[in-house]
């Protein structure tokens, strides 16, 4: 048992935040609820979004669409330089999606800060990502 | 706006030994930038998300259905029991109405400890 110190979200869990009538929004909400909640006991915990899963999703923070989602403190992950590098290992061992191996490398670049958990609807694919690095997974 | 700000010197002096012994931030201007920006984000996420809960009503979760979450994301073992947690939830809402998710996990948990 290990709260997190940063939530990363897949592509599912940002779909469910994008919009009110995804059939997991009200799930996910209740992840963010107690996000807040802890923020508000000045807990430190971040939530981010890997650039690349954005992408996947549709995720434009420009459109009109993406407020209630662009207003809940969720950070980008960018995929920059070191990020890449580790993302390309990933998806050239694993043979997995970019947006996925950016999830990998994203949790290995902040877990010196804390422990992980990750929301999403692929356990399997997040577990493989992130092997070795010991994170929580939750499946939604 | 000014540049600077009025802090109880108390407050101040404590800042300065949590920075030199703690090693907490850089700075003690670093400690307190880094103190207020936590605090505005949990106002504005909150905010965020009561304006969400007012225009979508049935979208607020319980307090069983965030002590469920909570308890997913901290892999906490009564994660797999989320029957438990939502009556735990109840019962604890009841005496304490401004209960948070992590007080239900508390209770449950202590519950589940008297009875194993």
């Amino acid at each position: 048992m290990t709260p997190p110190r940063t939530v990363v979200l897949d592509n599912e869990a940002i779909q469910a935040l994008r919009s009110t009538t995804h059939p997991k929004h009200a799930r996910v909400i209740a992840h963010v609820q107690v996000i807040a909640q802890r923020k508000r006991k000045a807990i430190p915990l971040d939530v981010v979004a890997p650039t690349a899963v954005r992408v996947e999703t549709g995720w434009d923070r420009r459109a009109p669409a993406a407020a209630l989602i662009n207003h809940l403190r969720i950070s980008d992950a960018p995929l920059d330089t070191t990020i890449a590098n580790v993302a390309a290992e990933i998806t050239g061992r694993l043979q997995v999606s970019v947006a996925d191996a950016h999830i990998g490398a994203v949790v290995r670049a902040v877990v010196d800060h804390g422990h992980v958990a990750i929301i999403t609807s692929d356990p399997n694919d997040m577990a493989a990502v992130t092997d070795p690095v010991p994170v929580t997974i939750v499946s939604i | 706006m000014g540049t600077s700000m009025r802090i109880p010197a108390s407050l101040r002096d404590a800042a300065e030994i949590a920075v030199e012994h703690f090693q907490v931030a850089p700075s003690t201007t670093a400690l307190t930038a880094d103190a207020l920006r936590s605090r505005l984000e949990a106002l504005v996420l909150q905010a965020a998300l009561d304006n969400h809960y007012s225009e979508n009503p049935k979208q607020r979760p319980s307090l069983g259905d965030l002590a469920v979450a909570a308890a997913e994301l901290d892999e906490h073992p009564l994660a797999s029991r989320p029957d438990l947690l939502r009556r735990a939830a109840k019962e604890v809402a009841k005496r304490h109405p401004h209960a948070d998710a992590d007080d239900v996990l508390l209770w449950a948990e202590a519950q589940a400890a008297m009875t194993t």
